[in-house]
């Protein structure tokens, strides 16, 4: 099969598609692969695909040209079928466990978490945040809330985990915090809210470096946000 | 094609594509059904396949990449096609110096200001020499508009945040590269190398409008195309490959330039979009990332068969593995300064 798209298949294709990008952007299931900032763009594009489709297939049936387009036009239909079908969502513990390297630490980064929340007494921190501050001493026995979803830990426990997202969900970088007394009965990507005591860093043994933990005071299970992403 | 598929039957073809089939071979829209059919059918039969998690995980950067590029992507094609449909043909012929050797670096610089996405940037600079431009200069051109305009430059700022020097690095090297080339066609080349592209076919009839969307609908169907085939492969090498080997890889400084350098030649991703595709590339060193995003728009499997089609096969087998050469080595060396 080396024929392209006829005209008025391309035209197809790319109305499906400007469709489906509209369709995403439209809800909150960009957030699932995009940064939040990037709905207008995604809005936009959608909106000339469409246009552009439709007037293409309007041009096409007053001048009727059955010229085959590029072969590769045919792809167009891949994620058309990938979103519809299989409906992909936000990244899981499965991409999380595959991790092998540690997270890279930006130098001088943050080390005080500042004051606890109002009339609380702890801090809700993002995992970075306290990954990050977890490697500099002066954290032990504080109290911290951090939310993110379960993933599997060989050395027993959990973690709580979330993807750090520069820009899309390709480039995301898992960061998990050990729960190692956490209790068994939490499925993979539950969603849920520790609070918990700040321990020195454990290094897994089935990992090899050092890795953020906690010591869990209580476990709520909770919905998952919109955004998933740091 | 024995019937005309263009006469608006678009509707009976979807609902019955086996009544009307030619002689001649599968029509596109039979095969638009099947792909159809092919996914409700594994919906229903296999569902267990579609909800594993490496399927799902796989999934989601494979959207995550052709999401994130897509705008760009729609940017980059509706300039290309402003400058080949809107602009007069005799402008660049007009603009640029008549010595060659001076001419190739003015060429290199035109690319900032003219953006196109490398698909695009093939005809244009056929057309280029058609008209009277020095081949030289066409081909600096060529290499440049596609890797330093300012939506490529945007889109690797966005892809790589607080990195401003991996920009200056991608700007520096490619232009390098272009003019480099430039100048080697110009001591070496040869015009018998060079098979004279033939006019491109024009509707006599089309209005500016109408061959503005002609020319956006056919770059975006081609480079969407080939955008996917990269999210693919940026989605098989972040989710199948196992991380070890990647690790590896990466772990080494040469063998991590070479094959990202080979990845960006094999994975032919848009200029426009490339800078997302390696921003995923995250366990390679920014050197390496960089080798990829200055050979990506210079040569690549797509342009190599773009390039052998506008300017003949003799040019292409010459000109594709001197560009990845130099580019390599020129990425290679800013990499080593600015990074």
């Amino acid at each position: 099969m080396t024929r392209g798209p006829d005209r008025p298949t391309q035209h197809v294709l790319l109305l499906l598609l400007g469709v489906v990008v509209l369709v995403v952007a439209g809800s909150d299931r960009y957030l699932d692969y995009v940064r939040a900032g990037f709905r207008p763009f995604l809005l936009a594009a959608g909106v000339v695909a469409v246009v552009l489709a439709v007037a293409g297939l309007l041009r096409g049936r007053s001048r009727g040209d059955g010229h085959p387009g590029p072969a590769v036009g045919w792809l167009l239909v891949a994620p058309v079928a990938v979103v519809l079908v299989v409906a992909p969502p936000a990244l899981g513990s499965y991409t999380a466990s595959r991790q092998v390297a540690p997270v890279a630490v930006p130098p001088g980064g943050v080390t005080a978490l500042g004051p606890d929340d109002p009339g609380e007494d702890h801090r809700t921190v993002r995992l970075f945040d306290y990954l990050v501050a977890s490697q500099s001493a002066g954290l032990e026995g504080r109290r911290v809330r951090l939310v993110g979803f379960v993933s599997p830990r060989a050395a027993g426990g959990w973690y709580v985990t979330r993807f750090v997202v520069n820009c899309c969900a390709a480039d995301a970088t898992a960061v998990r915090v050990a729960v190692p007394d956490g209790a068994a009965d939490v499925a993979p990507d539950t969603w849920v809210e520790v609070v918990g005591v700040a321990v020195p860093p454990l290094t897994d043994p089935a990992v090899g470096y050092p890795e953020p933990a906690v010591d869990a005071v209580t476990v709520q299970v909770v919905e998952a946000p919109a955004e998933t992403y740091e | 094609m024995i019937t005309d598929p263009g006469e608006g039957h678009i509707a009976g073809q979807l609902l019955e594509p086996e009544v009307t089939r030619p002689r001649g071979g599968v029509r596109s829209t039979d095969v638009l059904a099947g792909v159809v059919a092919l996914a409700v059918a594994l919906h229903f039969l296999a569902p267990g396949f579609l909800d594993a998690p490496v399927v799902l995980a796989w999934s989601t950067v494979f959207i995550a990449v052709c999401l994130q590029a897509f705008p760009f992507l729609v940017l980059g094609v509706a300039l290309s096609a402003a400058i080949s449909t809107l602009m007069p043909p005799s402008f660049f012929a007009r603009v640029l110096p008549r010595r060659p050797a001076v001419a190739v670096p003015v060429a290199g610089l035109a690319g900032v200001v003219l953006p196109g996405c490398e698909c695009a940037s093939v005809p244009v600079a056929g057309s280029l020499v058609r008209r009277g431009v020095a081949p030289a200069a066409a081909l600096a051109f060529l290499l440049a508009a596609p890797a330093v305009n300012p939506v490529v430059l945007v889109a690797t700022a966005v892809a790589f945040p607080g990195q401003p020097a991996m920009v200056a690095a991608r700007f520096v090297a490619s232009l390098l590269v272009a003019v480099l080339m430039g100048w080697l066609w110009t001591l070496l080349g040869r015009s018998d190398w060079l098979r004279l592209p033939a006019p491109a076919h024009q509707d006599p009839a089309a209005t500016r409008a109408g061959a503005f969307g002609e020319a956006m609908r056919h770059d975006l169907v081609h480079a969407g195309g080939f955008l996917v085939v990269g999210g693919a492969t940026a989605a098989t090498l972040g989710v199948l490959v196992p991380r070890r080997w990647l690790e590896e890889v990466a772990g080494s400084p040469v063998l991590a330039v070479l094959v990202l350098a080979l990845l960006a030649v094999v994975l032919a991703v848009c200029s426009e979009a490339d800078a997302f595709v390696a921003a995923g590339l995250t366990s390679f060193s920014l050197t390496a990332r960089l080798v990829f995003l200055v050979v990506g728009p210079a040569v690549d499997v797509k342009l190599i068969a773009l390039q052998a089609g506008t300017f003949g096969r003799r040019f292409a087998v010459r000109f594709a593995p001197l560009t990845f050469l130099v580019a390599v080595a020129v990425a290679s060396a800013v990499g080593g300064v600015l990074l």
